[in-house]
């Protein structure tokens, strides 16, 4: 009996040590790691829609019955680009299903429904394979592309006015960016016309 | 000297990927390029030498029956705190390093050097074995990124190296293609570098 006790008693010490430890430094670190989301997701909208001065996040209940139908579920966030208080374009974020998990996007959309830039973010994608839809190369693929028809994912060959180069051995990372890509144009698309 | 063998042991003789086969799991992931076998290599490095530290410091007060628990209990808030710790305070080395850092927890390399070593053996030949047996599986992770990433996506660091004409054998990035690798280069390491007792 006393033997369980002792072994209890020192694991119990030991976790109560650890759980202290990683309260310890969940609490240094919280905020900072807020900080460094919203930076990224700054940098992100930035990035895809560059000569923007100022981003504000669309009144969600402004256009909550277009939000609300079930095709645009895996977006997550849209903001309005405005310079000298003119509208120039919609940051969308989604976050379709790729092979292992969510893959985080951020389109930049002109008032004339083209894309300017998109950002593949956080995913589980394979390394060396899915994970390179987050290269420039992949990424440059979407620029210009509009919603006047949709983007159609081709595996190989020339890729048209509306078609993208799937990533080879990449289909399912490809398909769900070109998805998000998709689905924001249609958003920025239904917005702008009301 | 002790200190040195201790250090030496894990580089070859030991060397936890083509001798101990430990790790397998994070090396079959990681080695699909040499950036991301680097990344992972310096990230067990560090994890390695302060658990072999920390277990090697309490290996005294730890009753034998729980040792394992405990050091599973060491090892994983180790590495939880410092991935809160590099997000914070390091982004740069974050979205370098940042996926490998939850997958060390489950790396059987330092479960296995805390169990076989540091509960064992004083704080300095831990921190040497713990170094050791770092540095050895990065050179194994950065031979097998290597080969898979040049020949199978004709890269090296992300850098083209063939040139526009080259098929690279997709097969080698997915993990048949790791596989193969992996049996070949342990037939080879043991052929070749490891001289015979």
């Amino acid at each position: 009996m006393r033997d369980y006790l002792k072994l209890t008693g020192i694991l119990l010490i030991v976790c109560v040590v650890a759980a202290g430890v990683l309260g310890v430094t969940n609490a240094v670190t919280y905020e900072k790691i807020l900080e460094q989301a919203i930076r990224e997701n700054n940098e992100a909208r930035k990035a895809v829609l560059s000569d923007v001065e100022e981003f504000y996040k669309i009144n969600e209940n402004g256009i909550s019955d277009i939000l609300s139908k079930p095709d645009y579920e895996i977006i997550t966030e849209v903001y309005e680009g405005k310079s000298q208080g003119q509208t120039l374009g919609y940051t969308v974020k989604t976050s379709p299903k790729g092979y292992g998990g969510t893959v985080e996007i951020v389109i930049g959309i002109d008032m004339e429904g083209k894309v300017k830039g998109i950002k593949v973010g956080e995913n589980s994608e394979t390394p060396g394979l899915g994970k390179n839809a987050a290269t420039p190369k992949f990424q440059g693929q979407f620029v210009g592309k509009d919603w006047d028809n949709g983007i159609v994912l081709i595996k190989n060959g020339i890729p048209k006015d509306n078609e993208i180069l799937s990533i080879a051995g990449a289909t399912v990372t490809s398909t769900a960016v070109v998805e998000g890509v998709n689905t924001a144009l249609e958003l920025v698309e239904e917005i702008s016309d009301n | 000297m002790k200190l040195w063998k201790d250090f030496s042991n894990g580089l070859i003789k030991e060397n936890p990927t083509f001798r101990l086969v430990l790790g397998t799991c994070p090396t079959m992931a990681v080695t699909t390029a040499v950036f991301n076998g680097l990344g992972m290599g310096i990230a067990v490095i560090a994890v390695l030498i302060c658990s072999n530290l920390i277990i090697s410091l309490i290996n005294k007060i730890v009753p034998n029956e729980v040792r394992i628990p405990i050091y599973i209990v060491v090892i994983a808030t180790f590495v939880s705190a410092v991935e809160m710790l590099i997000k914070a305070f390091s982004p740069a080395l974050d979205s370098a390093l940042g996926i490998f850092i939850p997958l060390i927890v489950v790396n059987c390399i330092i479960l296995a050097r805390a169990e076989s070593f540091a509960s064992k053996n004083p704080p300095l030949n831990s921190i040497m074995d713990g170094l050791g047996m770092g540095i050895g599986f990065t050179l194994a992770l950065i031979f097998m990124s290597g080969v898979r990433e040049l020949l199978g996506a004709g890269t090296f660091l992300n850098m083209p190296i063939f040139g526009a004409g080259f098929e690279p054998a997709l097969i080698l990035i997915l993990p048949p293609g790791g596989f193969l690798v992996y049996g070949l280069a342990i037939a080879l390491f043991n052929k070749l570098i490891v001289k015979k007792a």
